[in-house]
């Protein structure tokens, strides 16, 4: 239709001229502060050049937008990441990545030899950002910050403290550590312990092996032998058997769970006597603690897991 | 077929019964003594299944599979069931031999050097052990070469006690009693056993009950002591069963002694010159005047002196031992009825309440005169729960440590828990007048010590039945895992086979 004719060809030249002019400002890296300056010049350039094809193409002079006359058509967001959904959150991601490019180069300590922090959980995060964080993100986040964390307490710089400050907890929950138990005057050292639902309390002193449980002797309340051994197994592995003398208070739970919670009990009693044998004692996994508890009964389901027998009609 | 018992270390055997044998097991081809599961069993066919769609043609109807006619064989002739269930078995040929252990004797039972280690019991002795029942089916026996005790304090003590009162000396013609508690497996028959086996190196004269549940669980016959008394009872058939039990374990003791005084109650089946073991089998031969024969053996066996006319070979009749094992069983209604289908207290049974008489001090002589030794178990298994029996043991334990029946912390029944007086009075026993006479103790057995229980260890490894170094630490920690020495769960620990693979 229209390109049918000469001059319609002459125009189309035209217009691809000016695409190609505008594309290759798209692709130059765009940052607010070259926005900020290049827009005039081009605007002004075009002008300028509207009309001269063989011409080369030169910069765009800066935009000075303090000297808008007028507001610009609409507000222009403070943050670049305004459309992301999520733009404090990706602001606080970029400063945070920004931080650890400037000072990577600094000497680290090993994780355990950090300050420990209580950074904020993920709920908390969501409320002081205000934002829908995804796990997954905040995840990585809590990973920068780790690093940045790392950095050898000596050499933290102000800025480094400060950025790691505003993902803190309010109250330092790490502050008042609790005092560390010690044995009483009449020779006693406590722990408590729980698995499934049992608890248990047992109170250690120096003596000859003796095990009391509940008042009773381990035979009456334990019939079967691998639950006595499971009882006296934090002394058996430290060879301490014959020096402990155990009585024990333990409540709820079947009787698996009252020996095992006796034996995290007396783990943790038996710690407050001789705190180097913790190395030992987490070898023979009496320290570790079994958090697993009997999981709810779904809806639709038999039990936790069981689904219904498939019928076919 | 070959007997599977030893021809010298067994001294009574009887023709075996036909043999019970499980029904052989087709599937496992593994021999039965292995413990382990068979590996390499091929897998199991599996079943056609049921479900999914009918096939093509093929009927929709659920189809019963008819059974197969299972093949009947004859079950087993009357009583064989109890006798295989009932069956002691003092003796297993695959067990080593203990090199240097030791019999019970007269000179090594108050001998200190022997605590902890295991003494056998003498093979000659076995057939009157075996006669007063002092061996229970389910006791560990079979596991050694042959029966043994350990020496623990407990029996030590007994050791030197039974020996004071038999040799000549300031304890001769003492009598102690007492009741023996303790928990579960702490070796409260094996205490009553060790001192049937010293008894009869001493040859004293024992007398035993060894099931107290079989007199007050109406499974033997009973009848109205008399016209006169119509609300005592006798048991004629039990009565009998322990004149043979007491015939039988102290033959050799009875064959010399005769009878010292007039038994009216017998007329004239008692006849002077006769031996006690014959006055005794009359009960046996006759179960209807088994309990006046029993009461003559027993006024016989507590005679100090000759009744005039009876002088001529007048012996002083030995020490007596008197064990009862399970004395709960006593303290509550038996199952028998009276004519007015009232429940019968187990202490209007007469021989219970012969038994129960002894704990109460005599009047003008000691209810054993020629000393002697009560020795009352309790069982912690096969235990009914009975109040008034339970505040019974706390005052006998107050009394024995020296707290008057009046004073405050002595303990008393609860008065709304409705406790049985008659088993309070039962027991409520002063302190005897008679100066060889011993008051009425509670002995509670514990755990064995740290050095017994290494020796009763050393006695499983070296009868072969223990692959473990037997040393302080190890020994230790199986002491802490048995309740702090509880020697029946010892027992368990030294006999278990520990598989390793």
């Amino acid at each position: 239709m229209a390109w049918q004719s000469p001059n319609c060809i002459v125009h189309a030249m035209q217009s691809v001229r000016r695409t190609v002019q505008l594309r290759s400002f798209l692709h130059t890296p765009i940052s607010p502060v070259s926005l900020r300056t290049n827009i005039t010049p081009i605007l002004s350039q075009q002008q300028r050049n509207a009309r001269g094809y063989a011409t080369e193409v030169q910069t765009a002079p800066e935009i000075n937008f303090d000297t808008f006359s007028v507001q610009p058509a609409r507000i222009i967001p403070a943050s670049p990441a305004y459309f992301s959904g999520s733009p404090k959150f990706i602001d606080h991601l970029l400063n945070l990545e920004s931080v650890l490019a400037k000072w990577a180069s600094l000497p680290t300590v090993s994780p355990g030899e950090a300050p420990r922090m209580a950074w904020f959980k993920l709920m908390q995060f969501r409320e002081f950002v205000g934002e829908p964080v995804p796990t997954k993100k905040y995840k990585n986040l809590i990973k920068i910050l780790q690093r940045l964390n790392r950095i050898d307490p000596k050499l933290m710089p102000f800025e480094v403290r400060d950025t790691l400050k505003i993902f803190l907890r309010p109250g330092n929950p790490y502050g008042n550590k609790p005092v560390p138990a010690t044995v009483d005057e009449m020779g006693r050292a406590r722990g408590r312990g729980k698995r499934k639902t049992s608890s248990a309390v047992v109170h250690l002193v120096e003596g000859e092996g003796e095990v009391m449980v509940n008042g009773k002797t381990i035979v009456e309340v334990f019939p079967r032998l691998h639950d006595r051994e499971s009882v006296t197994w934090p002394l058996k592995c430290t060879s301490r058997l014959d020096k402990y003398n155990v009585w024990a208070t333990v409540r709820g739970g079947g009787v698996t769970g009252q020996a095992e919670a006796i034996t995290l009990a007396l783990a943790r009693a038996l710690l407050v006597h001789e705190p180097g044998l913790q190395p030992v004692m987490r070898r023979a996994g009496v320290i570790t603690v079994d958090a697993r508890r009997v999981e709810r009964k779904k809806p639709g389901h038999v039990k936790a897991r069981k689904m219904p027998t498939w019928v076919k009609r | 077929m070959v007997s599977s018992f030893c021809w010298s270390c067994m001294t009574r055997l009887r023709p075996t019964p036909r043999a019970v044998l499980p029904p052989p097991v087709a599937a496992p081809r593994a021999a039965s003594f292995h413990t382990s599961t068979v590996r390499y069993a091929l897998p199991a066919k599996k079943k056609a299944s049921l479900d999914g769609p009918p096939k093509f043609r093929e009927a929709k109807s659920a189809r019963m599979k008819k059974k197969k006619p299972v093949e009947k064989s004859r079950p087993p002739s009357v009583g064989e069931r109890k006798a295989l269930r009932k069956r002691i078995v003092l003796s297993n040929p695959n067990a080593l031999e203990v090199e240097g252990m030791q019999d019970l004797s007269s000179e090594n039972m108050v001998d200190a050097r022997l605590r902890g280690s295991v003494l056998g019991l003498p093979v000659p002795m076995l057939t009157q052990l075996r006669a007063v029942e002092a061996f229970k089916p389910k006791q560990g026996w079979s596991i050694f070469r042959r029966p043994g005790t350990v020496v623990r304090r407990e029996t030590l003590e007994l050791g030197r006690f039974i020996d004071g009162i038999s040799n000549e000396g300031k304890d001769k013609g003492r009598s102690a009693k007492k009741i023996v508690t303790g928990v579960r497996g702490s070796g409260k028959t094996v205490h009553l056993l060790q001192a049937m086996a010293m008894a009869f190196t001493k040859q004293w004269v024992v007398f035993t009950v060894p099931e107290p549940q079989d007199l007050v669980i109406a499974h033997t016959s009973y009848a109205p002591l008399s016209d006169d008394t119509p609300h005592l009872y006798v048991q004629n058939d039990a009565t009998a069963a322990m004149l043979s039990r007491t015939v039988t374990a102290n033959e050799q003791v009875l064959k010399n002694l005769h009878i010292s005084q007039q038994h009216p109650a017998l007329k004239s089946s008692a006849k002077a010159g006769m031996t006690l073991e014959e006055l005794a089998k009359l009960g046996i031969q006759d179960p209807a005047i088994a309990w006046p024969v029993f009461q003559a053996l027993w006024s016989e066996l507590t005679a100090t002196s000759p009744a005039p006319g009876f002088d001529k070979g007048f012996k002083p009749r030995p020490p007596m031992l008197v064990t009862v094992d399970g004395l709960s069983h006593w303290m509550k209604n038996s199952e028998y009825r009276s004519a007015d289908f009232d429940p019968i207290h187990a202490h209007d049974l007469m021989f219970v309440r012969h038994f129960l008489s002894l704990l109460k001090p005599g009047s003008e002589k000691p209810a054993l005169p020629n000393g002697g030794l009560l020795l009352y178990a309790t069982s912690a298994s096969n235990n009914p729960t009975i109040y008034s029996f339970e505040v019974a043991l706390k005052q006998i334990a107050a009394r024995q440590a020296g707290l008057n029946a009046s004073a405050p912390e002595f303990p008393q029944a609860d008065p709304y828990s409705k406790a049985d007086k008659r088993v309070i009075d039962a027991f409520d026993s002063a302190k005897p007048t008679i100066a060889k006479e011993g008051i009425l103790e509670l002995q509670t057995l514990g755990g064995l010590t740290r050095d017994e229980a290494r020796g009763f260890m050393e006695y499983f490894a070296r009868s072969g039945l223990l692959r473990e170094k037997i040393n302080d630490a190890w020994v230790g920690e199986k002491w802490s895992l048995a309740g702090g020495g509880v020697i029946g769960e010892l027992e368990k620990l030294g006999r278990r086979l520990r598989v390793v693979n």
